[in-house]
């Protein structure tokens, strides 16, 4: 009897208890239907890895066995590597250990992947945090300043530079930096990474440089974006002929009313970039001779290290899947009508 | 008015300072100013202490992803100065100053010697080596290292055929061979490993023999790249296990390993117990890898590296040579290009398609606009830093293009696809190398592939020409002319032997084409001056039968900061196989540091 009554007694509060409103909440519905959708998405990145490895010119095993091998060498590597089975058998054995959270091993140093993840996913964690904190310092300031008097000599100049340095491909913007900051003033160190927990100044000496090639142009990016968004708000928006017209101030209008809005848009490019910055480690950790996950994918691909090469892509993928959903559910928060509108 | 006049203010600041960024920029990109490319100063002493950062190319040298140990790595032959570091070896390639009479010198052997019929090599250890770990450094390691190098999978192994008739040996013990087996293996094949025990043999303490069932002249000279010469503790692999061994693996060479991240970074400390008195001089060594040359250059100029091994490209190395502050060291190249034709399938079966493509290269042309003269021109296998260096053959066929026209109009047209390595120097070449057949009314497609598909490529026997280099400082060691020309080599487009239908079955039948009679020859004796004979027939035959033209040969440079010494980076000793071997228990710094 008491456990009817008090069954009955959660039922009947369900939709007003925590859980229910929670269950309830068109938020939490956005988000599972956004993480629903990821699944498949991850799971064809995996396969397209998975198929493009396979079909790669070249033959890992005798990548493996080297060149005096004979075939009966890089036979026995072909069978200890497990590629003499079907790519579907292979696929399969490695989404099964993937699920039960067996990364496998690398094919070429026989490290576990897991090991080698958890070794240097801090590396490029830690880059990819700076560069956006970088973009997000460097850009913000900036576009708000150009923005509030357009055509002025700080806005010409700034999107001057910008444009420019937006031209500049990510590892030329390295070695110019290196060259500057490293070669001719000696003031931070041209290659090569000290980890955080070893010393926290020479941490951020070694990755300002590889921080600063990765982050500026995403700040350039931003703030040419950012910088357009404000003008074109600020001269033809009514709430801001409204503001104005209420006696607030320039930069009020500016930061409090026109920026709000604006922040919607580049919400949505920093979403966007999440891909693009996590792809571009690749690169730099390489220039910069950073132990992180781009520079294992790069040595990955080089080697046909398959187990390797699965893991970081699908990292990559996840992050920028996951930062996209991010940004959505961050547009729910800030603007309840998508949040209701997902209904 | 004031707002404007702040603005201008601001930009002139600003302008100001990517004016002071670009200087520093350009001044650096300059920094040319003439001078001294010996990098050496003071009184040439070497001086105990100090440190030296080595910086090594991430896609050859610098990386070593299967590890250290000597008998799982399948990067033996590129990581030459981490081997040389720890391990330094049984024997090593030592010149003159100036890279002449180079010679293998034992080292951590005392001396080899050759059975009278040639077919047994003896090679005498030092007495008194240790191990790092205090172990002894004798017959037995040395044993032990051999067998688990001829039976552990490593692509650095020396091919040996080895004479087991004596049968199995009587004088190891069981905690011997029970540390072997444990070394190798699971599936290893155990009668393979008894044949090799059967063959390879203890004498004494100091003493070990390897019976041959045929001379080989070239076994001794290839120690210095192969697994053979890398002797590690097997005391120090059963205390570590095998994971671990790959990252530090203990050996008796000038220094022992304090850190190992693998493909990243190798750093070293003086060993306190290494054999020779007085060495090594440096008290830390460290090898950074580095991704190409422009940041391998960039890293030496901003202080953080010592010394580049290897730097191949042209243009830095120009700017390098006109550094003041830089040294740089061009050794005697061995390697010379080569493009390979296929003789065993349609055009180049036939002999004028042959001369058509000899007469149509024009190697001095490509040597000096992509190498800027800085190549050395060789028509044979051999360039000025081989054993037996030769670079002219009689009746070579040299540039002609009208010639090259006549042949390939005799033929009714020449369509070629020109195979090489997926990377920007032999895509450069052979893109020259199109256009100047093209002149020739020769068609030529090119086919760039990764490594991994050119070796599939080759073994497939599905090509046509190949770019590529042959050679080493023994002609017959590495890539050398055995693989290049060899009728059973899987990477030789030489006709097979008459009566054979493939290679295999070549080896099968035991035929052979004239050009592996003499190539066996070659390595059949001992004799220097026996093999160099050979060697100038084996050059002249290939030349004749135009199996194929052959261009410059180009070693990379050594770069390295001021006050930097070490012999094979600023004294010049001959490319093993690609890069020279780097001596570093005798490297040093000024004012040590």
């Amino acid at each position: 009897m008491t456990s009817t009554v008090e069954t009955t007694s959660i039922r009947t509060e369900g939709p007003q208890g925590l859980l229910g409103r929670v269950a309830g909440s068109p938020l939490l519905r956005l988000v599972v239907r956004r993480v629903l959708i990821a699944i498949p998405l991850l799971l064809a990145v995996s396969i397209l890895t998975f198929a493009l490895m396979a079909v790669m010119p070249g033959d890992p095993a005798r990548n493996m066995a080297g060149m005096n091998a004979s075939e009966e060498q890089v036979e026995a590597v072909r069978h200890q590597l497990g590629l003499d089975r079907p790519p579907v058998e292979r696929y399969l054995t490695w989404l099964g250990g993937f699920v039960t959270g067996n990364l496998g091993k690398s094919s070429v140093s026989g490290q576990p992947v897991a090991q080698l993840l958890a070794e240097r996913m801090p590396v490029t964690v830690e880059l990819v945090l700076l560069a956006f904190a970088v973009s997000l310092l460097v850009s913000l300031p900036v576009a708000l300043i150009a923005a509030r008097r357009p055509g002025g000599i700080f806005d010409r100049v700034v999107m001057v530079i910008s444009m420019t340095l937006l031209a500049v491909p990510n590892y030329v913007m390295a070695l110019l930096l290196v060259l500057v900051f490293a070669v001719s003033l000696r003031a931070l160190p041209a290659i090569g990474y000290v980890p955080v927990t070893t010393d926290v100044v020479a941490n951020l000496r070694s990755v300002t440089l590889p921080v600063l090639a990765l982050g500026l142009p995403i700040a350039c990016f931003y703030a040419r974006f950012l910088r357009g968004d404000l003008v074109e708000q600020m001269n033809s928006a009514e709430y801001i002929e409204t503001a104005r017209a209420k006696g607030v101030g320039p930069w009020k209008v500016l930061l409090v009313h026109a920026f709000r809005n604006s922040s919607f848009g580049l919400l949505t490019l920093v979403g966007l970039n999440v891909g693009g910055l996590v792809g571009g480690t690749v690169i730099i950790e390489q220039i910069f001779s950073m132990p992180g996950l781009g520079v294992m994918m790069l040595q990955g691909v080089g080697s046909q290290d398959t187990a390797v090469v699965q893991a970081c892509v699908f990292i990559f993928a996840a992050v920028a899947i996951f930062a996209n959903l991010f940004v959505d559910v961050m547009y729910a928060v800030l603007d309840p009508r998508i949040r209701y509108g997902s209904r | 008015m004031t707002i404007s006049a702040k603005g201008g203010r601001s930009a002139k600041r600003l302008i100001g300072a990517i004016a002071v960024v670009a200087s520093l920029g350009i001044s650096a990109v300059a920094c040319s100013g003439g001078g001294d490319t010996s990098a050496t100063g003071g009184d040439g002493t070497p001086q105990p202490g100090g440190t030296m950062t080595v910086l090594l190319d991430a896609g050859f040298a610098g990386g070593w992803n299967t590890g250290l140990d000597p008998a799982t790595s399948n990067t033996t032959g590129s990581n030459l100065p981490q081997n040389s570091a720890i391990f330094g070896g049984l024997f090593t390639l030592e010149a003159d100053d100036d890279g002449s009479n180079a010679h293998i010198q034992p080292n951590q052997a005392e001396s080899y010697s050759w059975s009278e019929d040639q077919k047994t090599l003896t090679v005498k250890l030092r007495q008194g080596i240790t191990f790092s770990d205090g172990t002894p450094f004798n017959a037995q390691a040395v044993l032990w290292n051999w067998i688990r190098g001829l039976n552990s999978g490593s692509s650095g192994l020396v091919q040996l055929d080895l004479d087991s008739s004596a049968g199995a040996p009587t004088n190891l013990s069981e905690d011997f061979m029970a540390s072997l087996w444990a070394a190798l293996p699971a599936d290893v094949d155990k009668n393979a490993v008894n044949a090799d025990l059967a063959a390879i043999r203890v004498v004494d303490d100091q003493t070990i023999t390897m019976a041959l069932n045929a001379p080989n002249g070239a076994l001794v000279n290839g120690f210095p790249v192969a697994n053979l010469n890398l002797i590690a503790s097997p005391t120090a692999y059963a205390k570590l296990g095998a994971d671990a061994f790959k990252l530090t693996p203990v050996g008796a060479g000038p220094f022992v390993i304090t850190s190992d991240k693998m493909s990243d970074r190798l750093e070293l400390k003086k060993n306190p117990t290494y054999f020779k008195s007085g060495l090594p001089y440096l008290d830390t060594l460290n090898f950074q890898s580095v991704a190409g040359d422009q940041v391998a250059y960039q890293t030496l100029q901003a202080g953080q590296g010592d010394a580049i091994e290897g730097l191949s490209s042209v243009t830095l190395i120009q700017q390098a040579q006109s550094n003041p502050d830089v040294g740089v060291l061009l050794t005697p190249p061995t390697s010379p290009y080569v493009v390979q034709l296929n003789t065993r399938t349609a055009p180049f079966n036939d002999i004028k398609a042959r001369e058509a493509i000899y007469y149509a290269t024009d190697f001095d042309a490509i040597n000096q606009g992509l190498f800027k003269g800085q190549g050395e021109m060789s028509q044979s296998f051999m360039a000025s830093g081989d054993l037996f260096a030769n670079t002219k053959v009689d009746g070579y066929r040299t540039f002609d293009l009208d010639k090259a026209k006549a042949l390939v109009k005799e033929l009714g047209g020449l369509k070629v696809t020109l195979g090489t390595t997926d990377i920007v120097t032999a895509r450069a070449v052979t893109t020259a190398l199109q256009t100047q057949w093209q002149a020739a009314g020769i068609d030529v497609s090119i086919d760039a592939k990764p490594l991994g598909d050119v070796i599939t490529t080759f073994i497939s026997g599905q090509w046509e020409s190949m770019l590529q280099t042959a050679g080493s400082w023994d002609p017959s060691v590495g890539i050398g002319v055995q693989v290049r020309f060899g009728s059973t080599s899987a990477f030789s487009g030489t006709p097979l032997p008459q009566g054979a239908s493939s290679a295999a079955d070549a080896l099968a039948k035991k035929l052979t084409t004239p050009l592996d009679d003499l190539l066996v020859k070659a390595v059949s004796t001992t004799d220097t001056a026996a093999r160099q004979q050979t060697y100038d027939e084996i050059a002249k035959y290939i030349s004749d039968q135009a199996y194929g033209p052959f261009g410059m040969a180009f070693s990379p440079a050594q770069v390295v900061r001021k006050g930097v010494h070490a012999p094979g980076l600023t004294t010049k000793i001959p490319a093993l196989s690609v890069n020279s071997g780097v001596l570093y228990d005798r490297a040093w710094v000024e004012g040590g540091k």
